[in-house]
């Protein structure tokens, strides 16, 4: 069996400024339903990012979902709405109903729950005269080109985590070190 | 207008000073940033820049509502509102609109016709004219009637400005007087060479001067019977017209203006379908324009229309190619040499403020050989300007200025008339009631004067 194992999206708090382009990128990429186009003046609904600025009086950065393995959202979602597709964990939007077990579940807090928009229109419950919510969350930009918040970023802190990549190139490194030390003993 | 920083909403990134090309900007990282308002030249970067939003997450923060009132906008709208940003006027030109005992006139920069049909979701650089004075009627103005009028008139007069200058050989380098956040730059930081800008007004306020006398005249109308609004893509445009100088017509030349995202706002608020609007004409004869006018919007525009009007006026040969590629480019300076029958004009674009230094040292040497200085503060000229609509992806932005480019040079090379002294209503203008370019009635209500800052 292939070990596909998911990518993620993480910030290197150290390049970090905290400008909030990146929750600006994601917002846009997600919102051409929602009548988003090139300019701020196309926006009508909230900013809603599916990435969120964590800063403190040091740092700043980012946090976004780590797609798990064993994803604690995805195995608690009472209505099997979060699912892993293209290798990414995605919330079906139909499908949830807003209640906030994901929120419970991920060590992370990497989703939120925010009212769903629709042709830039807030959409309703069918019964409770209230707009309807749902849990927001990363896609890793599925069925796009890129990633919206990497390729935003000006500073370069945002970079994509493919973990089998990540350990084959580790274990090259080690292993070119290892090589260096037995010539040179 | 003042340009200023929400300290609620500031995350003190700090990108909005690394654009700031006169380091108005200070604060510490991660902290609340602020602007030194003797510095700052009003070009608004740092709010094309700004991307720190107010949140939905934030909820410490003012309502929505508060903020909106505060930078006095409508309260209908929707759009984000981030840490950098201006007051709104909007309302000063609701007012006017209301009030059915003034005539109100309108006039539009050039760069806002290839910009603000994105703020109704066109593609980027959309060239609108047409759509652009239709929505400006329906709004309720009484003449519709267009700053590239007052470019045409701007060439007569800077153009013949410079033959003169250059015949006489004196305060050479000329330096153009359009922008605003430039003029104002010179003042503070430049004032020993304040002789060399031009002389002339910008077009702008060349119009509010002409539609107060000349048009007030055409309508039967006094000065101070007229409302004279202009819609910028500048956020400095505001605090020129409100230069206490800015007055030659007896009255205020220019009343109120609104940046080209202020006007969209406009537009929705007024329910007003701007992308299926039928095309209309500008009001003659002041919204009559060449494409000489309309390229005032881009870097090198102002050089390349004086190119085509002076060397005519000088050789009275028409040019060989009303293209004059060579002025154009979207780089921080170029320089160049045109020939103007005997005479070498020599040349030079700056593009970005920041990139006028080494002109400046180079006079400070008494190396700065050139005729004419075309300087725009912002880094593409007027169509990168402050008041533009904003780009929300940072790899959209080189295709939003190159697209307004080339929709401008497009608008341009599709006007039947492309020189600025082949316009009719600018050839009668002058018969009529200016007579002669650099006259009497031209000092009065073309031409001023500038002030040094330093000492405030």
């Amino acid at each position: 069996m292939r070990n596909e194992i998911s990518s993620f999206v993480i910030a290197d708090p150290t390049k970090c400024v905290g400008c909030r382009t990146c929750e600006l990128a994601c917002f846009t990429v997600h919102n051409s339903k929602n009548e988003t186009r090139y300019t701020v003046g196309t926006v009508k609904t909230p900013v809603i990012p599916r990435l969120f600025l964590v800063k403190d009086e040091d740092f700043a950065m980012p946090v976004q979902c780590r797609h798990c393995e064993d994803a604690p959202c995805a195995n608690s979602c009472p209505v099997n709405a979060i699912k892993k597709a293209d290798n990414a964990i995605v919330v079906d939007e139909k499908l949830c109903i807003g209640c906030k077990t994901c929120i419970l579940a991920c060590p992370f807090g990497a989703l939120e729950l925010l009212p769903e928009y629709n042709e830039a229109q807030e959409v309703q419950q069918y019964g409770l005269e209230e707009p309807k919510k749902i849990a927001y969350k990363c896609d890793l930009c599925s069925k796009m080109d890129g990633y919206a918040c990497i390729e935003a970023c000006p500073k370069d802190a945002l970079s994509l985590v493919e973990p089998a990549l990540d350990k084959k190139t580790k274990n090259l490194k080690a292993a070119l070190s290892i090589l260096e030390t037995m010539k040179n003993l | 207008m003042a340009v200023l920083i929400d300290q609620e909403l500031c995350t003190g990134c700090k990108m909005c000073s690394d654009v700031c090309p006169v380091d108005a900007i200070s604060g510490d990282a991660g902290k609340p940033q602020s602007i030194d308002e003797n510095k700052c030249v009003l070009c608004g970067q740092c709010v094309q820049m700004c991307s720190s939003f107010a949140s939905v997450f934030d909820e410490e923060i003012e309502p929505i509502e508060k903020k909106l009132s505060d930078r006095k906008m409508l309260k209908g709208i929707k759009e984000p509102l981030f840490a950098a940003y201006y007051d709104n006027n909007i309302h000063k030109v609701v007012d006017i609109l209301n009030d059915k005992n003034q005539f109100s006139v309108v006039q539009c920069a050039p760069a806002v016709r290839v910009a603000i049909a994105e703020d109704f979701g066109m593609d980027l650089g959309s060239l609108t004219p047409g759509k652009m004075a239709a929505a400006l009627r329906k709004l309720g103005f009484d003449r519709v009637y267009d700053t590239n009028f007052s470019a045409d008139l701007t060439i007569m007069e800077e153009g013949t400005e410079l033959i003169e200058r250059v015949t006489k050989n004196e305060k050479l380098p000329m330096f153009t007087s359009c922008c605003p956040a430039w003029v104002k730059y010179m003042e503070q930081s430049h004032p020993e060479y304040l002789d060399h800008l031009s002389t002339c007004k910008s077009p702008q306020q060349m119009a509010g001067a002409i539609f107060k006398t000349y048009g007030a005249k055409l309508d039967n109308k006094s000065a101070k019977d007229i409302a004279s609004v202009s819609i910028m893509p500048c956020t400095c445009k505001s605090f020129e017209s409100e230069r206490k100088e800015m007055n030659s017509s007896g009255e205020r030349d220019v009343d109120v203006v609104l940046t080209t995202r202020e006007l969209a706002y406009l537009i929705k608020e007024m329910d007003i379908d701007f992308v299926n609007l039928q095309e209309e004409n500008f009001d003659q004869p002041l919204g009559n324009y060449t494409g000489a006018g309309n390229i005032f919007g881009v870097t090198g525009g102002v050089m390349e229309a004086a190119i085509r009007t002076g060397y005519e006026l000088i050789t009275n040969q028409p040019i060989d190619s009303v293209d004059v590629l060579a002025v154009r480019g979207n780089k921080n300076f170029s320089e160049s040499i045109i020939k103007v029958g005997d005479l070498e004009l020599k040349v030079a674009v700056v593009a970005g403020l920041k990139n006028v230094e080494p002109i400046i040292e180079a006079m400070k040497n008494g190396k700065a050989d050139y005729h004419f200085v075309e300087v725009m503060t912002c880094p593409e000229g007027c169509i990168s300007g402050g008041g533009q609509p904003k780009v929300l992806l940072p790899k959209h932005k080189p295709m939003a200025y190159e697209n307004r480019i080339s929709g401008t040079y497009q608008h341009d090379s599709e006007s039947k008339l492309r020189k600025s002294h082949e316009n009719p209503a600018i050839k009668k203008l002058y018969k009529d009631f200016l007579k002669n370019p650099l006259g009497h009635k031209s000092h009065e209500l073309l031409h001023t004067k500038y002030y040094s800052r330093k000492d405030k």
